[in-house]
């Protein structure tokens, strides 16, 4: 139901186009790589899905980031550009449907997103590589599915918080970039939900993977409860 | 009387759709001029021409004597507005969109507690525009247009979203102003009470098209004339835009 | 109306848009990783280069490749949403003000935007390397005017990529798709400035920039140089067409 009432609200504003040719341009970074210096990355020890992943994952999860991001607050901005959030709290809604709406909304729309990035990465390895390993591929996109949930839904809480679109961008630009730059090793930085995209599956030890999938879920779950205290919260507030 | 405003065959279309169509005005020079219609009959458009915030397809106007596009910028000296729903600054208050507006006209300082005042907005002055009321948005915009005592100025429903002694006192207002600033006044409307509170001089338009110019009493005359009922002028004019619309309105 | 009063104007347009809490947050989040992981400068000898100064321009770096130009997106944003979310940019275009005139002066803004972005970073700078110098015992901190020449050079090899953000603002009435293809030039960057024809994709001067300064005081990361052909000719007409579609297009979304 809440699904189906945010998808109706995006029709005409380009939002899944946007998502489907930011995932186009996302899937252009292996191939163009590929296709430009192949010779760095053909031959070497490790599985193809590996190296195509350790070369470009960075750059492709870079973009993923920005999808969500952008997506999120395009979603609010939606609600409080002109003022359509107060008659939504006026509805005789449950007022968590608006944000959880949202959140499986942007989820579903990542699902085609990165099945056309992983068609991008299978392409690569069949044409560079002579062979693609599809089952490692799915659970590799799987993975990075849930990795990016953590930080959709930190992206969500803060479109949902700042009115102003430009202050819910700002600080999901400094999260993004704090991503980047924080250490890969210490658990706590590690554990930074705009940090868990950048994590490959193909590079980590099946405990470590399973680690990670379970501090992603911990920490969607977290967020998810932030969001129920932030309702209560604002009607302390009203 | 020479017009002060006039347009010849001025005609907006998208895509075949025609917003104003030959439209042939003549504002005479310190009066209040009312700009009737229903909604969608053109009004805002033809005031968004003149302020050339959309471009004409095809015909021309001259506003004191400055011919359009050539003049656009001395236009805009000469003519203040408020179009459609007020238009401003949400993060300033009240007071600071003003004086945005007032250093652009670079007029003197005390412009802005005038225009707050005569709109009744100086207690609200330092509250940021995003908390006002629909009302006192409303205001604001007025404060906006009223800002310098220009010579000419385009009101768009400026009684919107006020309360009936709002909407008696900016209607006092506005009839006031030729008087007190020497100023000819274009006000639209879809009520003809309304307008007949306000103006001396009344232009009905319907689909785009101009069906009645001239003074309130040649209105009444050239009702009776066609068999128009003329005991009040609300049903004048409803006659006036069925009859139009039967006609097939174009 | 002189330039001048319509900059004053524009700057009046700014209160309470909380764009400078951004920038500065922007600033602080910047060096706050490298702060904590200090060690890691000490550590790295091998390269040749001394730990105060790879400390500074792995800052600059990361300020010049996301940070920078993403402030610089989200500040584009905030400009034309102050114009267009209550339709004050319809008020000011039936003005006697002249459009092409009040885009230059926003434009104006997004450059003094992008001088305080990098003087808050020189700040957070200063301020940070002065804290692990006070607390290694160590002179950390560059000279001021080593940093603010380099704050300087990062502004000149952004001017290009500027006058596309504001492009985009301008031409694209909707905010998230401007921000979201602002943003998404950002990323290639990395690849492009890997290319031979690097030049003709202004995102990733300031990068390139950086990155072959830190070449120069670094061995073994890149010989890349920075000669003014063909890069200022691609840089100038790149700008100058950006500039004059904007000044174009400025309002054209608000007026038919």
């Amino acid at each position: 139901m809440a699904l189906a009432l945010e998808w109706r609200k995006i029709r005409r504003t380009g939002i899944w186009p946007a998502f489907i040719g930011g995932s186009l341009l996302a899937a252009a970074v292996p191939v163009i790589n590929m296709a430009f210096r192949w010779e760095n990355y053909v031959g070497q020890e490790s599985s193809p899905l590996s190296v195509l992943l350790l070369a470009n994952w960075p750059v492709m999860a870079m973009f993923n980031l920005f999808l969500v991001l952008a997506g999120a607050c395009a979603l609010y901005h939606l609600e409080y550009a002109d003022g359509a959030i107060g008659h939504m709290r006026a509805l005789p809604l449950w007022e968590g449907g608006l944000f959880f709406g949202k959140l499986s909304l942007i989820a579903f729309l990542c699902l085609p997103a990165l099945a056309v990035e992983a068609a991008a990465v299978a392409f690569c390895s069949a044409h560079w590589f002579g062979h693609t390993d599809l089952l490692s591929l799915l659970q590799s996109f799987g993975f990075s599915f849930v990795m990016l949930l953590p930080s959709l839904l930190c992206s969500l809480l803060a479109a949902e918080i700042f009115k102003n679109i430009w202050t819910a961008l700002g600080v999901g630009v400094i999260c993004i970039f704090m991503a980047g730059m924080l250490p890969e090793k210490g658990l706590l930085f590690s554990l930074f939900p705009f940090s868990l995209p950048l994590r490959i599956w193909t590079q980590l030890s099946a405990e470590s993977a399973r680690c990670l999938l379970e501090a992603a879920a911990v920490e969607s779950g977290l967020l998810a409860a932030a969001e129920l205290l932030l309702l209560k919260i604002r009607r302390w507030f009203l | 009387m020479t017009p002060i405003i006039e347009t010849t065959e001025l005609t907006k279309s998208y895509d075949g759709f025609f917003a104003v169509s030959d439209l042939n005005l003549h504002i005479p020079q310190g009066v209040v001029y009312g700009f009737l219609g229903p909604n969608g009959a053109g009004k805002s458009t033809t005031m968004k021409m003149l302020l050339g915030l959309t471009r004409p397809t095809s015909g021309s106007f001259t506003i004191d004597g400055m011919q359009y596009p050539k003049e656009r910028l001395p236009i805009l000296k000469k003519v203040a507005s408020l179009i459609e729903a007020p238009a401003f600054y949400g993060n300033l208050t009240g007071e600071e969109n003003l004086e945005i507006i007032r250093r652009i006209l670079d007029l003197p300082r005390s412009a802005v507690s005038e225009a707050l005042e005569i709109t009744g907005l100086s207690p609200y002055k330092g509250r940021t525009v995003k908390k006002y009321s629909l009302g006192m948005k409303q205001r604001l915009g007025l404060a906006q247009a009223l800002i310098g005592k220009p010579p000419i100025l385009l009101l768009d429903e400026p009684t919107n979203g006020l309360d009936p002694a709002g909407i008696h006192e900016i209607r006092e207002l506005i009839r006031s102003l030729p008087q007190r600033y020497a100023c000819t006044v274009l006000v639209c409307s879809h009520l003809l009470a309304e307008v007949e509170r306000m103006a001396g001089w009344v232009g009905i338009l319907n689909h785009g098209r101009l069906l009645f110019e001239g003074t309130l009493e040649q209105l009444r005359e050239d009702a009776a004339a066609q068999g128009y009922p003329t005991d009040n002028l609300e049903d004048t004019f409803l006659a006036l835009i069925n009859q139009d619309n039967q006609r097939g309105g174009r | 109306m002189s330039f001048l009063s319509l900059l004053h104007i524009e700057l009046l347009k700014l209160r309470r848009s909380k764009i400078g809490f951004i920038l500065l947050a922007a600033a602080f989040f910047l060096w706050l990783p490298a702060t904590f992981n200090v060690q890691i400068y000490f550590d790295r000898t091998e390269l040749g280069i001394p730990p105060e100064q790879n400390f500074f321009i792995q800052g600059f770096l990361g300020l010049s490749w996301f940070m920078f130009p993403a402030s610089m997106v989200i500040c584009t944003v905030l400009l034309m949403q102050l114009e267009r979310g209550e339709r004050g940019l319809f008020k000011m275009l039936s003005l006697p003000v002249n459009a092409a005139k009040l885009c230059l002066a926003k434009f104006f803004i997004l450059l003094a935007l992008a001088v305080f972005m990098l003087l808050f970073s020189a700040a957070a700078y200063c301020a940070s390397a002065a804290l692990i110098g006070a607390n290694r015992q160590y002179p950390f901190v560059l000279p001021l005017s080593y940093v603010l020449s380099r704050a300087g050079i990062l502004l000149l090899a952004a001017l290009p990529m500027l006058t596309f953000f504001w492009l985009l603002s301008v031409c694209i009435p909707s905010p998230l798709f401007s921000a979201g293809i602002g943003l998404f030039s950002i990323v290639p960057a990395v690849l492009a400035m890997n290319t031979k024809i690097w030049y003709l994709y202004p995102m990733c001067y300031p990068f390139y920039i950086m990155t072959a300064e830190y070449g120069r005081l670094a061995d073994g990361i890149s010989t890349w140089q920075v000669s003014p052909f063909p890069l200022l000719p691609v840089a100038i007409l790149f700008s100058a067409a950006c500039l004059t579609i904007s000044c174009l297009r400025f309002g054209k979304s608000e007026t038919n």
